[in-house]
């Protein structure tokens, strides 16, 4: 077999050969193939997330395992990651997209949590492919996330045309397990039994990691349909029950999920985090279909699949326990102490590697030693767009565009109030959740802006960051964890790695500058085709300690007289990476974040909050302010609107500009305000009050004015509404 | 009173309605699938879910399940109040139970929103909810569009078996108020000692769930006495 027809170049190949000693059979090329893959191996990207901080004080378990581990308060902790399944979803999309979900609900389950949320994070074009695309995404995430009864939370969506070939579907779940339980990859110990629980093997996803998920896309995609797996939200439910009523019985030692790459990554991961190898006897492996060679177990693919791992004197036990469940539960192998991954089949000895040769030594791309420096300088000049007029059609034009539009239609097909802790589901800034018996609840936001790394991807990471921890803000809670789910494209070629560079030095800075860890997450690469990259995307989730989940704050205009403030306005505005900007014809680049400017007004925020004086905040983030606004106002419950006073100078790039840090809120005092923000060093500017009148209306040299109506049938995408 | 919640293979509102059983300080046992002896039970529920993955039919499988064997002595010996839920609905309906059938909703997509609906005929396991009475109550489903055989239509009606129809804030039944297509608004339907709803009571406890109209329900279920054979 040749190096590349498992995706392996030759001097990887030559590396193999150095380590070994030898020449690999087929089935150990086949090993080295999927984990040597970028998709399992992050071998671009590594280096790199190395520049993220890890540490924090609510941190119980970093990256390295199935997922971060954050602590909410001392009966309980939050495990929670973000994963892409975007090459899939391309070619089978409700399949892919339903797998995607089943595939991060077993990593949460892998960590022993029970999982209580997902979220999603959707990236198309705007042609009809890709409306059909969606269709069958949103579908298959309902699918499996309704029928296993997790509840879809919050999410968020987004169109550009670079998303047309390569459409991003990034799932997030978060679960919460007792502080104190640490059961992981980690704890597998020499004479420790391999079981294998849940779906028998079939042929089905067979080099899925190595040749959909690490290769860009050409022609042949549509070729590739047969490596997409077919996902089973039942299975995928006994599985779950299965596995946690084991862990709960606290008779296991280790446990990891089987998912890319199959059978080969859960037991070369298992056995280099534990520091052991393993014997692994194939022919007990139970099968969907008769003769399937060794190769074609260790690589499929099959979804609701999970490695129990127990010492011998509890099998029998688990078995009894795992038997209610009706799914097959087979010891397959054993843990040995020395680091060495044999397969056998039948008495044969079909493979021998060393689990760290597989699962560590993949050789790293080298980075240029001036790298951190230069991604952080700024972009070459580019012309900063600063409307001179400003049209009143805008409002409507920009709420009636793709990235700015009613979710109603997406979220409504999910399951959000299921499990019965949902306290804000969808149509808000952030998700919150109340956990029974604990007086702390959990928000959960998730962003990806995407438009604003277009043009500078350092500002679009920071800004992603900086975006969701401004929307934990908004619900005054303290940021506990984030995860980052990073897409990209080719990292062969220089400028799309240099980006990805970037991307993920912009997430350190704003991660470190506000003060919040990155506990796991995931790397999409080669999210290109035929030449043609994304935008790169970096989709971050964030989880904070709400102080009092079953009063969320409001995002709405709630009572006459109230005055309206725009918190930390953007000094000087331009509408660089903004929805307007993109429908005007000139993106422009997405201005820097301004980092412990934007820290000091979020904490400023939540003080605010927590005492009383902000009665209701909307983060400031696609359609800038005036669209902020808007959404205040259509959410009001007692149909109020707001009468506005803003210089005319300047208006369009004030109004919907997209500068990072704002927040608009309504307050009973406004003097209060004021007296604290200036003793806290935020600035604030006063933009208004809450009106009877279901309208918004500004004054601004002219008199502009827009019924509520009218803005929520553009928001709505009612046609001939906001058409550009 | 014991309440028994029964559990078949993909039933996932299971925990959801026995939290809101304890929080009405209500003692529950969940029964799973295979079970036949439900002696010392003084009511059933038939919580959500996706009973067996219902890739064949909602509660295609799940009808013939030891449990529903069982539970068809009970309702027939001694008038046993059951009360389903969504999927549960789903499954009386496919085992006869109840009279009607679910099928996939209108819109051919799953829904999840909060939904008003008014209750149609007063039911003696209900006391308190006179017909009239609005309710909210979350919907979820996939497969909630209540239909009868031709011409059964009416007969549903004159023998006060509809329970609950969606409407509009006001409490009208209209058209634009149906969220998933059935016929005649129809959310609930009785028979007997057998009552069954597509809306979630169990997710709708406390006002800061969305509604705390669910709490009502269950209540007055929970209280609600029937004569033998009524």
């Amino acid at each position: 077999m040749e190096p590349s027809a498992v995706g392996l170049t030759e001097a990887e190949y030559q590396t193999i050969a150095d380590l070994l000693g030898r020449q690999p059979n087929d089935l150990e090329l086949g090993l080295f193939g999927v984990l040597w893959s970028e998709h399992c191996s992050y071998k671009s990207s590594k280096t790199l997330l190395g520049w993220l901080p890890h540490e924090g004080p609510a941190v119980v378990q970093g990256p390295g395992e199935n997922a971060g581990v954050v602590r909410l308060n001392d009966a309980w902790d939050i495990a929670f990651k973000v994963e892409s399944h975007n090459h899939p979803s391309y070619v089978e999309p409700v399949q892919g997209a339903a797998t995607g979900v089943g595939g991060i609900i077993r990593d949460i389950v892998a960590m022993g949590a029970r999982p209580l949320a997902l979220a999603d994070s959707l990236r198309f074009g705007l042609d009809a492919a890709s409306r059909h695309l969606l269709a069958g995404v949103v579908t298959g995430i309902g699918q499996y996330g309704n029928a296993i009864g997790i509840p879809t939370v919050t999410g968020e969506a987004s169109f550009g045309h670079s998303y047309r070939k390569n459409p991003l579907v990034n799932v997030l779940c978060l679960g919460i397990r007792p502080t104190g339980r640490t059961i992981g990859a980690g704890g597998a110990r020499p004479g420790d039994q391999l079981i294998l629980l849940g779906q028998k093997t079939g042929r089905d996803g067979i080099h899925g990691a190595s040749l959909l998920a690490s290769q860009d896309f050409g022609a042949e995609a549509e070729t590739m349909r047969p490596t997409v797996q077919v996902g089973d939200p039942f299975m995928g439910k006994l599985l779950m029950e299965a596995t946690l009523a084991a862990v709960a019985s606290g008779r296991l030692s280790a446990v990891q999920d089987l998912g890319a790459a199959g059978l080969t990554s859960s037991i070369a991961e298992l056995c280099y985090r534990s520091g052991a190898g393993a014997d692994l006897w194939l022919d007990r492996v139970p099968c969907r279909e008769t003769g399937m060679t060794p190769y074609d177990i260790m690589l499929s693919e099959t979804q609701e699949r999970m490695l129990l791992v127990a010492a011998v004197g509890e099998v029998d036990d688990l078995r009894r326990l795992v038997d209610h469940f009706e799914i097959p539960f087979t010891v397959i192998g054993q843990v040995v102490a020395t680091d060495r991954l044999t397969v056998w089949f039948h008495g044969e000895r079909a493979a021998e590697v060393a689990p760290s040769y597989l699962a560590g030594a993949c050789p790293r791309r080298p980075l240029a030693a001036e790298l951190s420096t230069a991604v952080r300088q700024p972009v070459a000049a580019d012309p900063s767009p600063i409307p001179l007029t400003f049209e009143p059609d805008w409002l409507l034009q920009v709420l009636a565009a793709p990235d700015c539009r009613d979710r109603e239609a997406i979220y409504r097909q999910y399951d959000s109030t299921i499990q019965t802790n949902t306290t804000q589901g969808p149509g808000h800034d952030a998700a919150v959740l109340r956990v029974r018996g604990s007086a702390e609840g959990i928000c959960l936001a998730v962003s990806g802006p995407g438009r604003w790394a277009a043009r500078d991807a350092y500002a679009g990471g920071a800004g992603a960051v900086s975006r969701v921890i401004r929307q934990l803000a908004t619900q005054a809670a303290s940021p506990l964890g984030l995860t980052d789910g990073i897409n990209a494209g080719n990292p062969d070629r220089p400028q799309e790695f240099r980006a990805l560079a970037a991307l993920l030095a912009g997430i350190a800075d704003a991660a470190r500058a506000l003060d919040t860890p990155v506990t796991g997450g995931n790397v999409s690469l080669h999210n290109e085709t035929d030449g043609e990259a994304i935008w790169p995307t970096a989709v971050i989730g964030g989880v904070g300690r709400h102080f009092r989940p079953l009063q969320p704050y409001r995002d709405a205009f709630l009572r006459v007289g109230e005055r309206v403030y725009l918190i930390n306005p953007d000094p000087a505005p331009n509408l660089g990476g903004s929805v307007l900007a993109g429908l005007l014809g000139n993106l422009g680049s997405y201005p820097r974040p301004d980092l412990p400017r934007d820290a000091a007004c979020y904490r400023f925020l939540a003080e605010m909050l927590r005492a009383g004086i902000v009665t209701a905040s909307r983060s400031v983030g696609d359609g800038g302010v005036l669209t902020a606004i808007a959404r205040m106002a259509m959410d009001s419950p007692s149909r109020l609107g707001v009468r506005l006073f803003l210089p005319a100078d300047g208006l369009g790039a004030r109004g919907f500009g997209e500068g990072s840090g704002q927040v608009v809120v309504t307050v009973g005092d406004g003097e209060r305000l004021e007296g604290d923000a200036d003793r806290a060093g935020v600035r604030v500017l006063e933009m208004g009050i809450v009106v009877a009148d279901a309208a918004v209306s500004l004054e601004a040299g002219h008199s502009y004015r827009w019924d509520i109506s009218r803005l929520r049938r553009a928001w709505r995408g009612v046609p001939g509404e906001g058409e550009a | 009173m014991t309440v028994g919640v029964l559990v078949f293979p993909g039933s996932n509102c299971d925990w959801d309605t026995v939290h809101a059983l304890e929080d009405l300080k209500t003692e529950c046992r969940t029964i799973w699938y295979t079970e036949t002896d439900l002696r010392g039970l003084d009511r059933v529920i038939l919580p959500g879910g996706f009973a067996y993955g219902d890739y064949l039919r909602s509660g295609a499988l799940a009808a013939h399940a030891p449990v529903m064997a069982a539970l068809e002595r009970r309702v027939a010996e001694t008038a046993l109040p059951v009360l389903g839920i969504c999927n549960g609905f789903q499954i009386l309906c496919e085992r006869g139970l109840l009279p009607g059938a679910l099928r996939n909703n209108a819109s051919g997509q799953f829904r999840c929103s909060l939904e008003t609906v008014r209750v149609t005929a007063a039911h003696p396991l209900f006391p308190g909810l006179a017909a009239g009475t609005l309710l909210r109550l979350p919907i979820a489903h996939h497969e909630g569009s209540y239909t009868v055989p031709p011409g059964g239509l009416g007969a549903l009606f004159e023998q006060q078996q509809v329970f609950l129809q969606y409407a509009d804030a006001d409490g009208v039944v209209q058209a634009y108020a149906n969220p998933n297509g059935s016929v005649a608004n129809i959310a609930g339907v009785s028979r007997g000692s057998v009552v069954g709803l597509m809306p979630h009571p169990e997710r709708a406890m406390e006002s800061y769930l969305g509604s705390a109209d669910g709490r009502r329900l269950l209540s007055s279920w929970l209280e609600g006495g029937m004569r033998h054979g009524a």
